[in-house]
């Protein structure tokens, strides 16, 4: 691959602009769909684009406690951290990545950027709510990634299993292989899995049952309470980028199959998957939920998702043995 | 370039409430009323927001009264330019009905610069989101 390539795919298209425009309307449909399904009229879709826009001309103010530096970067590194990520996500029959192995292991640990940038901003920040905020959100971090790894491994296993090999961690691979042997959603050993990481989405999103870092009426929003401004701005595209990330890779990994070779149905195609597994794990169970305390949470993510997600282990692993 | 940043900018103001000291008559109109899903701001682009530094509009209801003035004025200097302020009900407009009371010095104005005073004991929601429509007017001329 030549430079050229690279930077038109991390910059252009799909990773960089593209991606954050996208990642702005995911989030833009989420709040009217939620809006709608509350009965009201709800913002218009392009409201995150002008509440960037607002934000960057805002003032930033800088607490006085604060550690300026990393008050200042860890925005960045949350923002930087989610745009690798979608660099790296192929979509199939348009794009295929930008790594030829292991790069699920990249990706899982590029989702917990945003995560970790909240962390150090937060402490950064000096402010006790930010680091009330701080400490759930890194026990929930902890709580989500036990069965989100073990969902990746499962699938791993399964496409190297099924190439007669050992797991297979290259996103590419896994693409590639449903793109010739049909949908990993249809596989019902694998179906546990698939429920498991739609469950990881809203906890590692943060929104409504487990937004308990952020809880604003409690909190006042914890971990972004001291941030205003580009700062402010900054955590907010990384937030779009973030549902985007995650809709991309549940498409990526349980249903990547397009229609022919023409890029443009493919692409709206993909968009259109991405919109459904927002809509499902994000919009309706923000509208039916309250939240949740972060015990609860907790224990929820350690007992539900993750038996899920080892059944579907166990279930791979004994029908290649038999086969 | 100015005016088209101003037209972007008037649809993204975010509101936030400081209760000084008010009976809460004020604060369960705004919470409530005026920004349920029947009126639905959130049309215009408006957010409750959970933290002073997010705010654009500060909507402050109650007295100012003495215990509670030095925190008013000091979560007024923690939101960031460009701002402005909405007095809601006639507490902080003149003391309303605890007018004269010990514990109340001077009215809101006094202390910071008041854009728009919405009167009333407690106002309508009409004449709350008419307030926030006016201030968002005054808002985005700061810009
Ligand atoms: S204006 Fe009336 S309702 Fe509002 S805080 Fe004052 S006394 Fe209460």
């Amino acid at each position: 691959m030549n430079i050229a390539d690279f930077l038109v795919n991390a910059l252009l298209f799909p990773g960089g602009l593209f991606a954050v425009l996208l990642g702005l309307f995911l989030t833009g449909l989420d709040r009217k769909i939620y809006a709608r399904l509350q009965r009201r009229v709800g913002p218009p879709i392009y409201q995150p684009c002008i509440d960037v826009v607002k934000l960057s001309q805002k003032e930033m103010v800088i607490p006085k406690t604060a550690n300026y530096t990393a008050f200042r970067l860890a925005p960045l590194l949350g923002f930087a951290g989610m745009l690798a990520a979608t660099a790296i996500i192929p979509v199939a029959g348009i794009y295929s990545g930008l790594y030829q192995s292991g790069d699920l292991l990249v990706v899982l640990y590029l989702l917990s950027a945003p995560a970790l940038a909240l962390v150090i901003g937060a402490s950064a920040s000096g402010s006790p709510y930010s680091s009330i905020g701080l400490s759930r959100e890194i026990s929930i971090m902890l709580a989500y990634e036990v069965p989100l790894l073990l969902v990746f491994f499962t699938i791993a296993m399964r496409v190297g299993m099924a190439l007669g090999g050992t797991a297979i961690f290259s996103l590419s691979s896994i693409v590639n292989f449903q793109l010739s042997h049909g949908s990993l959603l249809f596989d019902v050993t694998l179906l546990p899995a698939f429920v498991a990481f739609l469950i990881c989405i809203p906890g590692t999103l943060g929104v409504v049952p487990f937004d308990i870092p952020e809880a604003e009426t409690e909190i006042t929003e914890g971990p972004l309470l001291e941030y205003s401004g580009m700062g402010l701005a900054m955590f907010k595209l990384t937030g779009g980028l973030k549902m985007l990330v995650l809709a991309a890779l549940t498409v990526a990994l349980f249903f990547p199959v397009g229609f022919g070779d023409f890029w443009l149905v493919n692409l709206v195609w993909f968009i259109f998957k991405c919109i459904l597994v927002m809509f499902f794990t994000t919009t309706l169970i923000r509208a039916m939920q309250a939240r949740m305390r972060i015990d609860q949470a907790y224990k929820f993510y350690l007992l539900v998702p993750t038996a899920l997600a080892l059944v579907s282990l166990v279930l791979t692993a004994t029908s290649f043995r038999v086969g | 370039m100015a005016e088209f940043l101003q037209s972007i900018v008037k649809r993204s103001p975010w509101i936030y409430r400081i209760n000084a000291g008010s009976c809460n008559g004020c604060d369960v109109e705004m919470a409530t009323t005026a920004l349920i899903p029947r009126y639905d701001v959130e049309r215009l682009g408006c957010r409750y927001c959970g933290s002073p530094k997010h705010a654009d509009i500060v909507l402050i209801s109650g007295p100012v009264t003495a215990v509670v003035r030095e925190k008013v004025l000091r979560v007024y200097d923690e939101i960031p330019n460009p701002k402005v302020v909405v007095a809601v009900g006639i507490c902080p407009i003149s003391g309303g009905v605890f007018r004269e009371s010990y514990s109340i010095a001077s009215q809101l104005d006094a202390y910071i610069p008041v854009d728009v005073n919405v009167p009333g004991c407690p106002p309508r929601p009409q004449a709350i989101i008419d307030g926030i429509a006016m201030a968002i007017e005054i808002w985005r001329k700061k810009f």
